[in-house]
């Protein structure tokens, strides 16, 4: 139980700098996700937290005080190693029962076993208790990790990737009991994941990080409907998010935007208007969510974008239709059991009220319609 | 039925085989034991038919101070060892964990040592060993042959520690273990294989040592391998006692090395954390 603060934190390795004057706070007993893509620095800021790194400028403090010159031990952090950690040279019970039987944290032998036969079963891994980890799967390994992570009770649970390694059912699975866990165990948890699903059904808030640094911070919901800029956008969302450019209109009847060479212009809500307006610009990026395009095989209005099959990716209960509209590709979602002719004609019709306006150049959000209405939503 | 015949056949090839090159590898172990028990008079006119004696081992153990130069072999011998267990764990966990200037060619060096001949170094040590009165004590022996001993060691054991990964320490730290138990409890456990198999091989090394034994000692202290020359006096040679101190010297390391062969051939040929 514990508030966590990094203040400006930068920590390099060499030449290249890991972590570029980060500062975040983490409330007590929230799920707080680091989300981004490989090599953006989250493992940097679980190590920095746990004290395994220590940080060259900035301070990192639990609840207000500050402990970068407290030794990883003293700290009473729990941490998932993403590559597991294991020890080797000991069985599985052994692994789960280490914390317990260190001269920080001892308990009984009785309490021992009671811990981590509970912890093991929730982990369904009671029947490997005897194993060497070098006889285990990865999954298993992985299970058994977080097993010796849950088995304590710190100020802080770190997880690096703690679900990386299982396979789909059985992380979908260990995804609702942790956060079942989590609002039993009254714990801090900071969790890092590459995985957005994990990220929005877990989070209750999300960092993501990019290149040492944070993107945007804020609610699952902010991300996925107010992104700060186009990569936090590509991020959220499956099939990735599509972003095209368009120019703005602004003569009379017309007003509206213009896409993919189209005649006619799409209208859009008033407030966005007005907002772009004030830009004096008139290059825009678009941003469209797979399930704001919707297409028919006949043109149902004028504003129909005409296009061409171009590729049919069944993923289980829907399938990835790929348009092509003058060499452009556009995402969208369709039925898993449509029927559709490569390369025939195909009509797109773009729902304008989800969609999101990005600067050319900065790729920084511009507006979306009802913006207020997502960002007010902060807890 | 034929494939059947056929392995019996091929076993019976390869033991055959095995049979033979265990005589070609034992047979001059058994002529030494052999001659041990040989008079000097029967010494070049029998072959296996002789009339056995044991005056060679008392004329080389009540005779002559061998019991002590032999002890005095396993103590520098050990000591050594000692030394560069104590001295060189820790140097090669710095050589496989931390990152400094010039890393790679100081363990060059270290490594330099071992393949450059002592007949090189040994007339400078030898002046240098006078200056500083280290010739012919154990003190001295000892260091000198850490430049066999350590070198060995820190590279076998370097390799175990680069195998066991940075994370599998911080697990233990934030598990609440102080450094000395990630130490004892997570690290040496795993380097263990290693640490035996380079120490022993290390052990016979300096066991076997000739030239600097021979050269930086030899009043005070003596070990086996230049009291076995001895036996060689300007008349006449005694072939059998000179058998008796060999054999008896290859004793320890026999043993020794049947005691841990399983650790040896792990050791040196497997890294530590497998999978």
């Amino acid at each position: 139980m514990a508030n966590i603060e990094l203040k400006n934190v930068t920590k390099s390795f060499g030449k290249k700098k890991a972590l570029n004057d980060i500062s975040l706070q983490v409330h007590d007993k929230e799920f707080f996700v680091l989300f981004g893509p490989a090599g953006a620095g989250k493992t940097t800021i679980l190590k920095t937290i746990a004290g395994i790194e220590l940080p060259e400028k900035g301070l990192v403090k639990f609840d207000g005080e500050i402990v970068n010159l407290v030794e990883p031990a003293q700290r009473n952090v729990s941490m998932v190693f993403e590559n597991y950690a294991l020890y080797p040279h000991i069985s599985a019970y052994d692994n789960i029962a280490s914390p317990m039987r260190s001269p920080l944290y001892k308990k009984d032998e009785d309490y021992i076993k009671e811990r981590v036969m509970k912890v093991a079963a929730l982990m369904k891994i009671d029947h490997l208790m005897d194993r060497l980890p070098a006889r285990m799967s990865n999954g298993q390994r992985q299970r058994v990790a977080l097993g010796r992570c849950l088995v304590r009770e710190p100020k802080v649970f770190l997880m690096d990737e703690p679900l990386a390694h299982l396979d789909a059912k059985l992380r979908h699975f260990m995804r609702a009991e942790l956060k079942e866990m989590q609002a039993n165990f009254n714990t801090t948890t900071i969790y890092v994941t590459h995985d957005y699903m994990e990220a929005l059904s877990l989070g209750d808030r999300i960092a993501v990080i990019n290149n040492g640094q944070i993107e945007q911070l804020g609610t699952g919901d902010e991300m996925y409907y107010t992104p700060v800029n186009e990569f936090v956008a590509r991020l959220f969302g499956e099939p990735e998010i599509n972003i095209i450019d368009a120019e703005f209109v602004l003569d009379g009847g017309n007003k509206g935007v213009r896409l993919l060479n189209q005649i006619k212009s799409f209208d859009i809500p008033e407030d966005v208007y007005d907002a772009l307006a004030a830009t004096g610009k008139t290059q825009f990026h678009i941003g469209l969510r797979a399930i704001d395009l919707n297409f028919s095989f006949e043109r149902q209005s004028e504003h129909d974008i005409h296009g061409q099959v171009y590729s049919i990716e069944p993923i289980g209960n829907k399938a990835v239709l790929n348009v092509d509209v003058n060499d452009t590709i556009l995402r969208t979602v369709s039925p898993p059991d449509l029927n559709a002719e490569m390369d025939s004609d195909i009509f797109v019709s773009v729902n304008m009220k989800n969609a999101m306006f990005f600067d050319a150049e900065n790729h920084e959000l511009v507006v979306r319609h009802n913006q207020s209405q997502y960002t007010k939503a902060v807890k | 039925m034929f494939s059947e015949n056929q392995s019996l056949l091929s076993r019976l090839i390869q033991n055959l085989l095995l049979i033979i090159y265990s005589i070609f590898a034992l047979f001059p172990l058994f002529w030494m034991a052999l001659i041990t028990f040989k008079s000097d008079l029967q010494m070049f006119n029998t072959t296996f038919f002789f009339t056995p004696t044991l005056d060679n081992y008392k004329a080389v153990l009540i005779g002559t101070d061998y019991i002590k130069t032999f002890i005095d072999n396993v103590i520098v011998s050990g000591g050594a060892v000692l030394v560069s267990v104590i001295a060189g764990v820790p140097a090669a966990y710095a050589l496989a964990r931390f990152n400094f200037k010039y890393k790679e060619d100081l363990a060059f060096t270290i490594l330099s040592f071992k393949f450059a001949p002592e007949i090189l170094v040994i007339l400078p040590l030898f002046m240098i060993y006078q200056k500083l009165h280290l010739y012919d004590t154990y003190l001295g022996l000892i260091w000198v042959y850490q430049l066999i001993t350590m070198p060995l060691l820190i590279w076998v054991v370097r390799g175990y520690f680069e195998d066991i990964s940075v994370e599998v320490e911080q697990a233990a730290e934030l598990d609440g273990y102080p450094w000395y138990s990630v130490f004892w409890k997570i690290l040496l456990p795993l380097i263990k294989p290693g640490l035996v198999a380079s120490a022993l091989l290390a052990f016979i090394f300096a066991w076997n040592s000739f030239t600097f034994s021979l050269q930086l000692s030899g009043f005070n202290i003596q070990t086996v391998t230049v009291a076995s020359l001895r036996y060689i006096a300007s008349d006449t040679v005694h072939y059998g006692q000179m058998a008796v101190a060999a054999t008896i010297a290859a004793l320890p390391e026999v043993i020794l090395a049947l005691l841990i062969q399983k650790h040896l051939v792990r050791g040196l040929s497997f890294g530590a954390v497998k999978g």
